[in-house]
């Protein structure tokens, strides 16, 4: 593989904030630019397990909202840093994982993406009553910085940097897996399950490999929302929809692919922040007519993501170089 | 290279960004709404009120009067600078509720700003303006919360759930005292962040009034209410209160039908029983409800009367409690602004805590608007209005009432 | 008696859940195909009486029909201008086709028929009948039995005909029934018609008592998934047998625990189940 297009995409994330500077919209373009790199590390997480090994969670808002609450709830009750809460909500995530995967690995295809949704649905709804946990009101973080620990900047750019950090973790994390015995049984489990188990895939154990590994990042994702955010309640945490979000992100881009994600994000995240900025004022519901216009669209003419578009551009391109070569 | 920086930039805010309006002598305020999702006709209700607002402001009303700023075109004090409100829908998501403060402060430079509905919305948005120094007035979002964070910019016009909650628990003791029999009250409440906070302020002001109470809590959005219905057959409470959105309320009137269990009076708690599709839904069996407003439509002739026409002459409906509170925090912000003679806003805020406004000058039946050192208006206050027929009519407190308050409510019968 | 009432109510409705979740069930055993836009089908079933009722006027008999009608061609038309692209992609592009669609369609009735609650007239169909101090309306009697009798038609439809025996070779095996001069192009999307016609008639008989605005879909969609999984993807008569449990464990759950514990109940029974018996209540292992 040519190592050039991987450079470029690095420097033009790292020069971003510093490209988009000295306008107007310098700090909005700066926050959007944190969004998606958000809901790439969210849609990268999820696809260790949903694209990789190919188990379709319908489910993860469990994880990010783990990651997404404690951080607030250890401020909430014990005024602690939220950057306390970050590893608590990973280690939740950890033992939830477990605790979901043993029971539902056994089930296969459709089975499994039910259970988890239905998993999910029982934690919004038990959370979304649990005082402890701030019911239906929600949890906040501090309102203003009490310290650096309080991780709370007025420009996003520090947001920005930490989020891109984070994701370049966890790209970096899955590029090893590919390469390791790990993403090789995945891969196996994907192509077939059963196939797998005939050739001594120790097939649920490393189904749950997958799922830790992807529910840590995943409950990263949600505790960097909430410090972003500095609120969380059921539905912006553990509603169906954050999961939902996370499938479409990873599916449009290209599911089992290291940058598909991303490519993704690029291009959901701007979508909705721009249907929304030039239509939502109206109140007519175009926004959503266009986001979702968008989207069957992409569906229905490259089913497989748009990275598959590009790998499709590329071999093209190479033929034609091939064939001028020959001759 | 900074030309290069210069036009992507501008590139990008192209796609991104709707383009800056570029008129001069213009005041610029963001308003931000939930005007897609669950909430979005309550959210468009606000839309239609504030855009109201902005043409009473905007242009010569001297018909309204009492009303600051609605006599003159523009902001006087500004040398008649108009108004432009800048209308953004939230989605009731608190982080798009951010992401668009921060544009509407960096990029579209509003002197000040409007919201919420959502009170997670709230939380979000005021945060970010908190930290930008932008006034951010809070029309309609009920949290206790929103103004007990130390803010300094944050300013909040409506009454809050404690204040309906002493409210009706004053209502009750009133009747109480009338000879009638109020022991038992059932407060059944939906299970989000409204219904939470409202319900819990009411079951815990009832029971300090000395009430005998009955709290049923229940998911919003359900397809089915008989359970908490037949929970009220079986404890017959002398009073039901509810408090959830409009789906929920329309069913429960009909299963009450249905299942033939009539309280004495039931009390809606604003949201549901003064959504415009309560009345013709449920208006002929739901005789008597009481609803809790702090609008009302007032006799013909009156500031109220013209605006409640204007607004049925621009939606084909009559305005309700929640969108008039946001154009009346709309008319308190104008009025500060004005007063401030600038956009700057600090000295916007100054005025904003200098506001005095008496009952006369308010177009919602506030005792007046004058914030406290957290931003809350103490002056907040509400009606009780009951449906007599096709409209619900000011009946409750008597120095406010427009009708005689019907007592047992009829309901079907 | 009152737990009569709470029963009797809870099975009806039920047959309500169960005739939408039959129409999903069909397309999810049959191609394997998620489809998270029913309960948008669901939704425009209810619009489409309504304008029915208001263009055309006439009886529940009238306006179910249409909205069947409406919805059967809005389900072939999907089909063919989208499904069956998407299906020769991985099982992801359900999932995002399917969740775009329904966006579209739930903005696209936003768009025309504004957000706001809207009901039926209560002329079209009302009263109370009185069974022996169980209270019941006439909307919810015709709405659970009218849908009892359509989930039993559907039932016959597919194992007592033709075209019936035909949709299922191809949900078998499509390959083997194309050599058997059977098109599974039209098969699928009598399926997708149907499946999406019985969420319509699902719609309308709902509309009857349920106030409802371009969002209502959503609580379908959920409700939709877990009877579909509980009785087993692809059967029918699995899915009629969890709705009719669904409803009832609602109703029971909200009556004795409380009413917010009644999704609670049914989602960790649910998981439960799943977990002994993942194959669901009437579905092959």
């Amino acid at each position: 593989m040519k190592r050039w297009p991987l450079f470029a995409l690095a420097a033009a994330l790292l020069a971003y904030p510093w490209l988009v500077a000295g306008t107007d919209s310098a700090a909005f373009l700066q926050d959007t630019g944190a969004l998606v790199l958000l809901a790439a590390i969210g849609a990268s997480a999820w696809n260790i397990v949903g694209g990789y090994a190919g188990q379709i969670s319908v489910g993860h808002a469990m994880f990010f909202g783990a990651g997404a609450y404690l951080p607030l709830l250890v401020y909430q009750h014990w005024q602690l840093p939220p950057l306390v809460g970050v590893p608590l909500g990973v280690a939740a995530s950890l033992v939830i994982a477990v605790f979901i995967g043993f029971p539902t690995f056994r089930l296969v295809g459709h089975y499994f993406s039910m259970a988890t949704i239905a998993v999910a649905e029982l934690l919004r709804i038990v959370v979304g009553n649990w005082d402890f946990l701030g019911a239906a009101i929600g949890l906040q973080g501090p309102a203003t910085a009490r310290g650096w620990y309080d991780v709370i900047f007025r420009s996003a750019v520090p947001y920005y940097y930490i989020f891109l950090a984070v994701l370049a973790l966890l790209i970096l994390a899955t590029w090893r897996m590919q390469q390791s015995r790990l993403g090789y049984y995945l891969g196996a489990i994907r192509a077939g399950e059963r196939a797998a188990r005939s050739l001594g895939v120790p097939v649920r154990r490393y189904k749950l490999y997958a799922l830790m590994l992807s529910a840590g990042f995943t409950s990263l994702a949600g505790s960097l929302y909430a410090l972003k955010t500095g609120f969380v309640d059921p539905d912006s945490g553990l509603g169906i929809l954050v999961s939902v979000q996370m499938i479409i992100t990873a599916a449009l881009g290209g599911a089992g692919t290291l940058f598909g994600p991303l490519l993704g994000a690029a291009i959901l995240v701007p979508l909705q922040t721009a249907t929304n900025t030039w239509l939502g004022g109206s109140g007519s519901g175009l926004t959503y007519i266009v986001y979702g216009g968008v989207i069957v669209l992409i569906a229905r003419f490259e089913p497989g993501g748009l990275l598959e578009l590009w790998h499709r551009l590329l071999a093209a391109r190479r033929r034609r170089a091939e064939v001028r070569h020959a001759a | 290279m900074s030309d290069f920086r210069r036009i992507f930039a501008a590139a990008l805010a192209a796609a991104l960004l709707a383009a800056p309006a570029q008129a001069a002598e213009v005041v610029k305020i963001g308003a931000l709404y939930p005007l897609t999702g669950n909430s979005a006709p309550a959210g468009q209700a606000a839309l239609a009120a504030v855009e109201l607002g902005e043409d009473i402001v905007n242009n010569a009303h001297p018909e309204l009067k009492g009303l600051p700023l609605a006599a003159t075109a523009g902001l006087p004090h500004l040398g008649g600078a108009k108004v432009e409100v800048i209308n953004v829908d939230h989605q009731g998501d608190p982080s798009v509720g951010q992401q668009q403060t921060l544009r509407l402060i960096t990029q579209e430079h509003v002197a000040a700003l409007l919201g919420v509905y959502h009170s997670s919305v709230a939380l979000t948005a005021t945060a970010v303006a908190e930290r930008y120094g932008v006034p951010f007035v809070v029309g309609d979002s009920v949290a206790a919360n929103i103004t007990q964070r130390g803010f300094k910019w944050t300013f909040r016009v409506t009454p809050i759930a404690t204040d309906f909650a002493k409210a009706y628990t004053q209502f009750l003791t009133e009747m109480k005292h009338a000879g009638k029999k109020v022991d038992t009250v059932a407060v059944l409440n939906e299970n989000t962040d409204y219904g939470t906070s409202v319900g819990n302020s009411i079951v815990e002001a009832a029971k300090a009034g000395g009430f005998a109470v009955l709290q049923i809590v229940y998911n919003a959005k359900s397809t089915d209410v008989s359970a908490q219905v037949l929970q009220l057959k079986e404890k017959k409470p002398d009073v039901a209160v509810f408090v959830g959105y409009t789906a929920d309320e329309i069913l429960y009137m009909k299963t009450l039908k249905d299942l033939d269990v009539l309280p004495q009076m039931i009390i809606g708690d604003d949201a549901g029983f003064s959504d415009p599709s309560f009345i013709p839904a449920v208006g002929d069996i739901a005789q008597g409800v009481l609803d809790r407003s702090a609008w009302a439509e007032g006799p013909p002739g009156s500031a109220t009367y013209l605006i409640n026409e204007m607004y049925k002459k621009k939606t084909g409906r009559d305005l309700d409690d929640t969108s008039g509170r946001w154009m009346q925090a709309f008319f308190v912000l104008c009025d500060a602004i004005d007063r401030a003679g600038s956009t700057d806003p600090a000295k916007i805020q100054q005025a904003l805590r200098a506001t005095d406004l008496k009952p006369a000058q308010l177009m919602m039946g506030y005792r007046g608007v004058k914030f406290d050192a957290t931003g809350q208006n103490i002056l907040a206050s509400t009606y009780l209005i009951q449906l007599q027929g096709k409209t619900y009519k000011a009946v409750w407190p008597e120095d406010r009432a427009t009708a005689k308050l019907e007592w047992p409510m009829k309901g079907w019968k | 008696m009152i737990l009569l009432q709470v029963i009797a109510g809870g099975l009806l409705l039920g047959a309500v859940y169960a005739l939408f979740s039959a129409g999903l069930t069909l397309i999810w055993g049959m191609m394997n195909f998620i489809n998270f836009a029913h309960g948008e089908f669901v939704m425009l079933g209810m619009y489409a009486a309504l304008l029915t009722v208001t263009w055309v006027g006439g009886g529940p008999g009238v306006f179910g029909f249409a909205a069947a009608l409406a919805l059967f061609l809005l389900g072939v038309l999907i089909y063919f201008s989208l499904i069956k692209q998407v299906m020769r992609g991985p099982m992801l592009a359900q999932i995002l086709s399917t969740f775009g669609l329904a966006l579209l369609l739930r903005y696209a009735a936003f768009w025309i028929f504004s957000p706001n609650f809207v009901t039926l007239p209560t002329t079209v169909l009302s009263g109370t009948v009185d069974l022996g101090g169980i209270l019941l309306t006439v909307p919810q009697l015709v709405a659970g039995s009218v849908a009892a009798g359509l989930g039993l038609g559907m039932h016959l439809l597919l194992t007592r005909t033709a075209v019936g025996s035909e949709l299922l070779a191809v949900a078998e095996d499509r390959n083997a029934a194309m050599l058997m001069g059977i098109r599974p192009d039209r098969m699928q999307a009598l399926a997708w018609g149907l499946s999406a016609a019985s969420a319509g008639i699902a719609g309308a008989l709902m509309a009857i008592s349920f106030p409802f605005s371009p969002a209502v879909g959503e609580t379908f969609a959920l409700t939709a998934f877990v009877v579909v999984t509980l009785g087993g993807f692809g059967s029918v008569p699995g899915a009629m047998l969890a709705g009719l449990i669904v409803g009832l464990i609602q109703a029971l759950s909200a009556y004795w625990f409380g009413p917010i514990y009644k999704d609670v109940v049914v989602y960790g029974l649910f998981v439960a189940l799943l977990w002994l018996r993942p194959q669901g209540l009437l579905g092959k292992a």
